[in-house]
This record gives structure tokens, sequence and C-alpha cells, in this order.
């Protein structure tokens, strides 16, 4: 076979696999890319692939010819489909057989990468609403991940286990290159770097290895990804935050672009969240980043949160900024509030601990949207908000990072006419209602109680509590837990606490009270707070009933 | 009450408003209630005292808080454009 050929007919891969077959072989691997039936959110019907046939052979080619000769491994071939295919169809086949299994999946691996990465394909999707667009060329996306990944065990991942992270910033790609459809001619003379390289900010002596691993170690939810939002979200996966969550359910708008420069003209009409997204991914792949393309509210708030341990507003009115203080105040989350008007701005931090001010203590008054205006109604200097989403960067990293930064409560007032700064100390109001309210719901369980005493399991399901057991495998058979309950054995305690959530109301459970206990005191020092351990254990419940 | 110098600030709507951003001005006010009062005769504001903040010396404070000679007074309105 051709190294690399294009297909206008549906692949038949059992003769392709025929064509791999050699008696030197004694390993076999072979990826297929199929038709999905949804990308960013909209369900795809059928998709259309279009190539620069010349060229894209070429550079196919010389993919195989590389794997051929980087991996020693004896046939390799890809066959990529192009005109309309229609769900589940084979896009793209790769298949590589060699001596050992090892340079056969390294080789199958490196040549999709490379192929998605390097040779001119447009992909055009049909949406079930009817719609359709152009949004595929999977040339000059990202860094091809063979570079880094070459440990990786199955090649599939790429497709399967996180198709989050390496199939939609493409799209990005696509619309650059609508834009500059003749530098696809020109081949590609640029390298990409295989991974991030946090050097720069890992030789400040206050960021360091330690440093650079809480941040990646960081998941941080992003309201809003407008004027404020870019910037935030810029810095943010530039620095390595391991997992950021942006919400945001408008839709990109010309009049937006002036101070939302990270977007394209082209970009128009799409969603925020997911543009977003794609340019994170970009940026720096190694970020976990989810989009929720919807208007933050009271019923979704604690669901949007969980699992991240720090929110910045940069949303543009107050309904969404009093939900997240209240939302700070019930999870002591905390968050970083920035607003700007025409030529100044505000930047507050609230801890939501019972101590320090909140949003509402600051305005105890019914705030309403419209009163003051926002960029729409009262004009914006498009770097205005650049200056207060890096600020809210900066301090969320510093946050992070443990460095000195905003007080709680504090707010900074920036004027950018006259270029004065004023930080205004705000205190705790003693009627704030909103502290009221948080309290009255944290009244079931005192947050600093270690040890907590229940009759019965439904009475602590009923206090809040999520349930965390921490006997062994062996032990949870002999004596099951009656209620849901998530399996966090001793054994594995550090390492899957990443699963719980910060802001999580947990109770641990062991056979008699002791090593939940410690295994509570242990998460409450991994930034776990509200870690509570059942006194006494199963026996203590089964002595009680 | 005898006239005290003061020197105050103003943000967003209520710079706009003002047309301007800080001034320093002698007045017989008392607190600060007061003053905005007097200022609202002064400049076309439209916010009620009850929508703002007011910081006295870099501390949010009360609206019936004594202003002193010298005191720097910020009115601050709430904002929300992102």
């Amino acid at each position: 076979m051709n190294a690399f050929r294009f297909s206008t007919v549906p692949l038949d891969t059992a003769s392709l696999q025929r064509e791999m077959r050699d008696v030197t072989c004694g390993g076999f691997a072979a990826f297929e890319g199929w038709v999905r039936n949804h990308n960013e959110g909209l369900a795809v019907t059928r998709l259309e692939y279009e190539a620069f046939v010349e060229l894209a052979e070429k550079e196919g080619a010389r993919i195989v010819q590389e794997a051929i000769a980087r991996f020693g491994v004896t046939r390799a071939g890809c066959v990529h489909r192009v005109g309309s295919l229609a769900l589940s169809d084979v896009a793209v086949w790769v298949g590589v057989s060699a001596a050992h299994r090892d340079e056969a999946f390294r080789a199958c691996r490196y040549i999709i990468d490379e192929v998605k990465h390097r040779v001119p394909i447009w992909k055009k999707e049909h949406y079930e609403n009817g719609d359709s667009g152009w949004v595929n060329c999977e040339r000059c996306a990202a860094p091809a991940a063979h570079e880094v990944e070459y440990s990786a065990p199955a090649a599939h991942e790429v497709e399967d286990a996180a198709p989050a992270t390496r199939h939609r910033e493409y799209s990005m790609a696509a619309a650059y290159l609508h834009e500059h459809p003749h530098e696809h001619e020109q081949g590609h003379q640029h390298h990409p770097a295989a991974s991030p390289d946090y050097s720069r900010q890992i030789a400040l002596r206050e960021v360091g290895a330690d440093g650079q691993a809480r941040l990646r170690a960081a998941s941080v939810l992003v309201v809003g990804a407008g004027g404020l939002g870019v910037p935030v979200l810029q810095y943010l996966a530039g620095a390595g935050v391991g997992r950021l969550g942006i919400v945001d359910a408008d839709r990109l708008e010309p009049s937006n672009l002036h101070r939302q420069t990270w977007y394209a003209l082209a970009d128009c009409g799409r969603e925020k969240s997911t543009l977003a997204a794609q340019r994170v991914r970009a940026l720096n792949p190694e970020v976990r980043v989810e989009a929720h393309a919807l208007r933050l509210d009271a019923s979704n708030a604690d669901r949007l949160a969980a699992g991240h341990d720090l929110i910045l507003d940069c949303s543009d009115n107050f309904t969404t900024k009093f939900l997240l203080n209240d939302l700070a105040l019930r999870t002591r989350k905390p968050v970083l509030f920035a607003s700007v008007y025409q030529y100044e701005g505000q930047l507050q931090v609230v801890r939501g601990d019972d101590a320090t001010a909140c949003l509402r203590c600051v305005w105890p008054e019914a705030t309403r949207d419209g009163l003051v205006g926002n960029c729409a109604e009262a004009g914006v200097l498009g770097p205005v908000p650049g200056v207060f989403g890096s600020l809210q960067a900066l301090e969320a990293l510093k946050l992070l990072l443990g460095l000195p930064g905003l007080d709680p409560g504090e707010m900074l007032i920036f004027d950018l006419v006259s270029l004065n700064t004023q930080r205004l100390r705000a205190r705790r109001t003693p009627d704030c209602d909103a502290h009221r309210r948080a309290g009255r719901s944290a009244a079931t369980a005192s947050p600093i109680e270690l040890e907590v005493q229940f009759g019965s399991l439904a009475e602590a399901q009923a206090a809040g509590f999520t349930f965390v057991d921490v006997r062994d495998s062996r032990e949870r058979a002999d004596d099951p837990l009656p209620s849901p309950a998530l399996n966090l054995p001793m054994s594995k305690l550090l390492t899957d606490a990443a699963t719980l959530d910060t802001g999580g109301r947990y109770l641990l459970i062991c056979a008699t009270g002791k090593r939940s206990a410690a295994a509570a005191d242990l998460l409450r020092s991994q930034g776990f707070r509200e870690c509570h351990s059942l006194r006494g254990g199963l026996k203590g419940l089964k002595a009680s009933a | 009450m005898p006239a005290q110098t003061i020197r105050v600030q103003y943000y967003a709507l209520l710079r706009e408003q003002a047309g301007r951003s800080d001034e320093t001005l002698t007045t017989g006010a008392r607190d600060a209630r007061e003053l905005y009062a007097e200022l609202s005769q002064r400049y076309p504001f439209t916010l009620p005292a009850e929508m703002l903040r007011v910081a006295i010396n870099a501390e949010f404070g009360e609206w019936s808080q004594p202003l002193k000679a010298g005191d720097a007074v910020v009115f601050i309105p709430p904002v929300a454009g992102g």
C-alpha cells in the first residue's frame, strides 16, 4: 500500500490489516478514528472531510516513513477518509506491524498524532439542529502528544479517554487557517513545543517546584469568559493551573472584541465558554478544562463549584456576584471578585469564613442590575477589564501559592484615568444577612469538631454528610455499609484524596472510629476542611442501636 | 459646626455625574450623610446614599460617622461590569 492515502469510500479495515501481515512481525497495532455523534455540545449527524490532497499525501507519507525509521517497525500505513461520512464510520485508520508490540504501539501513536497535527484536512460538521460548520483542520493545532507521552501505554486514549483535551482545540486552528488559507501551501516550518515550560516562574523563589506542583493540583472555576475572564484564563492556563472550569452562557458578539482580544471576529456567534476552552487547550494542553455554556444560578451553583478550590467572579452582573458570595459563605471556598466600570474597577476577595467581610457586608442594600451600568450601558475602554482580569489572575496565583495579597474583605479600587489606587478595609458587618443565612445552614454540624456522634447513618445523612468508607476492601465485603459511600481505604487516602471536593462535607467511617479520626485529621491538613470522623465507628452505631 | 476642609473622591457613576474624580472642599457637614446631601445639591447625583458606600480614611465607614478636618472621604457605588 501507499504509506498514506485518502479514500472516498468506506474503509475495509480487514483488508487493510492484511496489508500489514509479515512473517517477521510478532505485533500489530491499529488505531481507528470514528465519527462521533457530538462535538462541543452539539449533536452531530454527519461529517464531510476535505483535504488538500497533493500536499496531504506527501506529508502523510513523510510521517509514516518517519515512524518506520524512528521506531524500527516493519510495515506502517495510514488511510484517511474524504467525502461524506455517517456516524461511527471510520474516518482514519493507522496500522503498524513490528517484531515486537512496543514499537508497534509507539509508531501507531506517533502516526495518528502527527497526521492530526500536520496533515491539512478540513472537517465540516452537520448538526442535528440543521446547522453546519467547518470546524476542524487538525493541522497546526496542539503540540504533538507523542513528544511527551511516549510512555503512555495505550494508543486509544487520544480519542477515547481524553477527547476533551485532544479533539476540540483544532477548530481554532481551522478558524486560523480559514483566515490564512495560503499558509498551508508553505508546509509547516514551525516546530511546536513538546510540553509547556514553566521554568520562568519556577525560577521565582516563591514558586519553585513545590509551587508549580500546587498550581498543577489546583482547580479554579472561572465564572464569565468575557473581558475579565479572558486574561484570567490566559494567565491561569499559562501558569499550569491543573483544572479550569469555565461558565458563560453568552455567545461571542462583535462588540466584545475590543476588550476580549483572545477571540477572533470569525468566532462571533459561537459560545464563549467553548471558544475559551479551545484557547486554553491550545495554550496549554496539560490543563483539564471544562466548558459550561450556561448561566450560573441558585440551582446549579453548587454543582458547578464542586471540585474547585477557588472561584473567580468575572461576571458582569450583581445577581451572579451575590450568588457567588453566598456560595463562598456556604462552602468556605474563596471567591475573588472583580468588576469594572468605564475606566476603573474594584477587586475584592471573600474568604467565606465567619470572621471576615463578604460582598453583602460591603453592599447590604439590594443592589440591582441596571442601576449603575455595565460595559454595554456605560461603556468601557478595552484594557480596563484587561488590567483587572490580570490583577485577578495575579491574586488567584498568589492565593494558590500562599503569597500575601489582598486581605479578606479588603477592596482595591483602581482608577485608570488618574492611576490612583485605594485599598479600603471592610469589616464583617454584625447584621450581615448573607453571613446569617450561611451560619444557619452550617449550624447542623460544627466544622471545628473532628469527631461527631450519630445514632444512625440516616441521621448523619440528614445532616448533609457524604460518607467516606476508609476500611479496606475485605472489611467492606464482610460488613457492607447500608448507605452509599465513597470508598477511600487508608492505604490510598492521600493518593485518592484528589477525588474529594475541598468544600464537601464528609463523614469518614471505619470499624471503630480510630482510623477514620486519623484520616479526617490528615485530610483536613490537606485542605479538606469539612472532614469529620464518625465517633465509635460502625461498632459504636451498632451498640447504640 | 465650623467649616472644615475635607478631601473627597468620586468613583464610577458618581465621578461621571460630578465631572471630576476628586476635590478638596470646605464643608459644614458633620457626617458623611450630610456631606453627600450637600454634594447632591451641587451635582446631579442619581444614586441614593443607601446604594453607595462611603469610606473614610481608607476604611469603609458608616454614614453617621462624624467628619473631622483632613479626612479623606470616598464615595463608591457598586459596579458590575466584566
